[in-house]
């Protein structure tokens, strides 16, 4: 039955075309997944230039412009009031945008998620048609007539080349920086370096009285000419200034300002109004900027991350950072290099987010500022292996503090974990349903504490210690002081050697998960619940592997290995006799962490289920190849570690 | 409802009670950004305002989350009360109803529904008052959950956290009002699913401009409730 609230929103959308053409129930079924948001004004909907989101969009009331950015500088190209359909390339074509949509008045949207109306537009034609005649507002390309054909194509190719490598992902965003740190021919050098400093800036740009850029002094010149040379700071900044300086208007267009300054071997670009160096200076842009706005480069989006503070702008980076993995992972490139950049990527999110809160915090506690502590990362992110943004595990390890610093400390580093993990959480990363997370206070403990949980769980292994070691032992310092970590990386090693049978209990639960193949050799699929029928390829293909990995590294003492692939590859060289085995292990393990992240990406999930009978045939055997190591290395641990006698 | 259906309830049939409260044992960071945050916002039609003789004749809602209103999530349900006798009933023109809920399934779902999100209204302490009496045999008739009340959200938006009630005109916050005043179309009153959703434009207007006041996270939000 059809609620008041469904009933409303779909009154709405029938009084407008498309929707008018639509049946009764699939008017209910889109207006029941239709998601409401508001604008105010001034806000912006989505950009020239992003990424396609997955909805479009309805305007309920207000009025949103939406303009383009060329050459000629912004222009109106379509004004939607009540009812316009608008932002459709999302529906059609999956393409970046062609049009920002600015807020005007403030704007209460219907976002309509693109999956439901998919299955409309194939059945229904009269839908189908009306987008294909370009009737929703923006449809830029399709509305320009048969002249226009040649730069409609041209801007069909523009876009259609798009995947995550583009190279300038969005031309018209390159950040042009408005405020421009300038000053007068006659100051010292020395006071036009302070204002660099204090606006922290690589350049400074010297006008007259009237504005017009005259010099640039930029940071490599105060070193070749100055410093180098032995002037004088007291001397007029003009005396060592570029003089004159090549300009451009803002309004040139990307590519000519850039090419600008790669055939003139500049790092920054005078920007005044009319492009002439007799007009006054109304910005700058520098190869930063143009670095910035290349694509997406795991180089382009660490830097990205490094120079912002916004958590907002940290998303959308880790979203971009999702785009490239994608493309890594459609062109099969080694898994080795994908995952170490993925988890830079993430590592350098939680040392951003560390520094932040951080700034926060030290005022409130200034003694906290020399205790050394560490940020551990464990589970999959510890392992280096966290593609998608699924489960977040991690943990505070901070030195021993005297008594009376004790509950201050604790208090510090709690709020310290509560607010790392908001920030991840807000980057898109779920959090741990387990809670092992560092705003749980259980998991945020100076050294001794964490020593004491290790020693309990090596002693005492029951099954709930078994689950906690799987993911504790693959701690990662990734932020902080290492050495801390390897204080107690070398306990528990001390306590292991102290207790070997302990290998013994790990051996025995790194034989428990589930196996992937039945009798027949048909994939094990979930006999109920929400995933019947569904391949669990975390459970049955992973973790045997991961958990084999770790038993084994653990046994030989190796520290500071914790990719599992990796792992797998020093168990080749410490076990000549089992090299292949444990190369086809890495191996197997590489196509299922590939697969894994395919299907979440796809399936915006994590991936953890897949439909053995959507797979073709040939993945079907690939993924059957992937299980035969498995079962030979169970059968040498074993043996190893004589489970058989063990188990009685 | 006599007191012997109740009797020695079955372990698993209060199940998803201990799940609710487990669920909102945990507190909400306060320093978790709006945009991150779960809102549920409801109303209640009442057979008259006495939360002690009176009784819900139905429920609406639905729930923001990212700040955006998700129309998926809308629900109305009609709890079967001594009260929703044949007697009230015509008046408040809900004859027919489909699917009256019996008030052990209606609890169930309105936990599940509510979940730990921050529940939202107008009035909406009086709302949760009879939900709380319907409730009551669980032992639920206060809501752990975090509440705010779009009423007291407006005052503290347009007159400063340290407002007079008492030299407020209230009515000028009435739900009328309100919409009047922030632009939302009041086309078809007086269901409480109409109402929920009445609510949840205005408390999404609301929450633009807490930004504008300095009014990020959790926190701030729930000061002065």
């Amino acid at each position: 039955m059809a609620n008041v609230i469904v009933n409303r929103v779909a009154e709405f959308l029938r009084r407008f075309p498309p929707f008018s053409f639509l049946g009764k129930d699939d008017l209910a079924s889109v207006a029941r997944s239709v998601e409401v948001l508001y604008l105010e004004k001034g806000e912006i909907l989505f950009r020239q230039g992003e990424a396609a989101q997955p909805h479009f969009f309805v305007l309920k009331e207000g009025t949103i412009h939406l303009v383009q950015n060329s050459v000629q500088g912004e222009e109106i190209r379509e004004v939607c009031d009540e009812g316009d359909v608008f932002g459709v390339l999302a529906l059609l074509g999956k393409r970046p945008y062609l049009l920002t949509s600015k807020v005007i008045e403030n704007s209460l949207i219907y976002a309509i998620p693109v999956a439901v109306f998919e299955k409309i537009l194939e059945e229904n034609s009269r839908v189908a048609l009306f987008f294909a005649a370009g009737f929703a507002a923006g449809q830029v390309v399709v509305r320009q007539d048969l002249s226009h054909g040649q730069k409609a194509r041209g801007e069909f190719k523009n876009t259609s080349g798009d995947h995550s490598l583009m190279i300038f992902s969005d031309q018209s965003e390159v950040k042009v920086s408005e405020k421009v740190v300038s000053c007068a021919p006659e100051a010292s050098i020395h006071q036009a370096s302070k204002l660099m400093a204090e606006a922290q800036v690589s350049s400074i740009i010297i006008c007259d009285d009237q504005g017009f850029p005259k010099g640039i002094v930029t940071d490599k010149d105060l070193r070749n000419r100055v410093l180098a040379s032995g002037i004088s700071p007291q001397q007029p900044v003009s005396s060592v200034m570029t003089s004159p300086v090549i300009t451009r208007k803002k309004q040139d267009g990307f590519s000519d300002l850039y090419l600008t300054m790669i055939r003139n071997r500049l790092h920054h670009l005078v920007l005044t109004n009319d492009g002439s160096d007799q007009s006054p200076v109304c910005g700058i842009i520098s190869d930063h900027d143009i670095f910035l706005s290349m694509g997406n480069s795991p180089a382009v989006l660490i830097h990205g991350l490094i120079n912002t503070v916004e958590v907002s702008e940290m998303r959308k980076i880790r979203d971009r950072a999702e785009q490239m993995l994608r493309y890594y992972l459609e062109n099969e490139v080694s898994m080795e290099f994908v995952s170490s950049v993925m988890t830079e990527i993430n590592d350098v999110i939680i040392r951003q987010a560390l520094a932040l809160v951080q700034n926060q915090l030290l005022s409130d506690y200034p003694e906290m500022a020399t205790v050394r502590f560490c940020f551990l990362s464990m589970g999959s992110e510890g392992r280096e292996e966290q593609l998608l943004r699924t489960d977040l595990d991690n943990a505070i390890l901070y030195e021993d503090v005297t008594a009376e610093l004790h509950d201050k400390a604790a208090e510090y580093f709690l709020k310290l974990g509560e607010g790392i993990v908001e920030v991840l959480l807000a980057c898109g990363f779920d959090p741990c349903p387990g809670k092992i997370m560092a705003s749980n206070p259980e998991w945020v403990q100076p050294l001794s504490v964490w020593k004491k949980y290790f020693s309990e769980w090596i002693l005492h292994p029951s099954p709930e210690a078994l689950v906690k070691v799987s993911i504790f032992f693959d701690y990662r310092a990734v932020a902080g002081s290492k050495t801390l970590a390897e204080e107690l990386t070398h306990h528990i090693y001390q306590e292991i050697g102290n207790k070997q049978i302990f290998l013994n209990f790990l051996a025995q639960n790194a034989l428990t998960n589930p196996p992937p193949l039945g009798f027949f050799k048909d994939f094990m699929v979930e006999k109920s619940g929400e995933h019947r029928d569904q391949f669990d390829i975390k459970a049955r293909a992973m973790l045997p592997l991961t958990d084999l990995a770790r038993l084994l590294v653990l046994s030989h003492q190796v520290v500071g290995i914790n990719n599992t692939f990796r792992r797998f590859e020093k168990l080749a060289e410490l076990e000549p006799n089992y090299a292949e085995l444990f190369a086809q292990a890495g191996k197997a393990y590489e196509i299922l962490m590939r697969m894994r992240a395919l299907e979440g990406l796809q399936n915006q999930n994590s991936g953890r289920y897949i439909q053995p009978k959507s797979l073709g045939k040939l993945q079907r055997q690939l993924l059957k190849n992937t299980f035969s190591p498995i079962s030979e290395l169970q059968e040498i641990v074993n043996i190893r570690f004589q489970l058989d006698y063990f188990r009685k | 409802m006599s007191w012997w259906e109740f009797w020695k309830p079955k372990k698993e049939r209060l199940d998803f009670i201990r799940q609710f409260l487990e669920l909102n044992a945990q507190s909400i960071p306060g320093i978790r950004g709006i945009d991150q945050l779960n809102f549920t916002v409801l109303d209640t039609e009442t057979t008259g305002f006495d939360p002690v003789k009176d009784s819900i004749l139905s429920f609406g809602a639905v729930q923001i989350s990212g700040m955006k209103i998700q129309i998926s999530t809308a629900v109305e349900w009609y709890p079967l009360t001594e009260n929703t006798s044949r007697k009230t009933a015509p008046i408040h023109g809900l004859v027919e109803i489909a699917h009256p809920l019996e008030v052990e399934d209606f609890s169930k779902r309105l936990l599940e529904y509510f979940g730990n999100s921050i529940l939202v209204g107008h009035h909406v302490s009086f709302d949760l008052q009879m939900l709380g009496k319907l409730l009551a045999h669980y032992g639920i008739s206060q809501f752990p959950n975090p509440v705010i009340d779009t009423l007291r959200l407006a005052i503290r938006l347009e007159h400063g956290p340290n407002a007079d009630l008492s030299r407020i005109n209230m009515e000028s916050y009435s739900l009328d009002e309100l919409c009047k005043r922030y632009g939302i179309e009041t086309d078809d009153r007086h269901t409480a699913a109409g109402d929920a959703f009445l609510t949840a434009q205005l408390f999404l207007k609301l929450l633009k401009n807490c930004s504008k006041k300095g009014i990020f996270n959790f926190k701030d939000l729930m000061k002065n409730y």
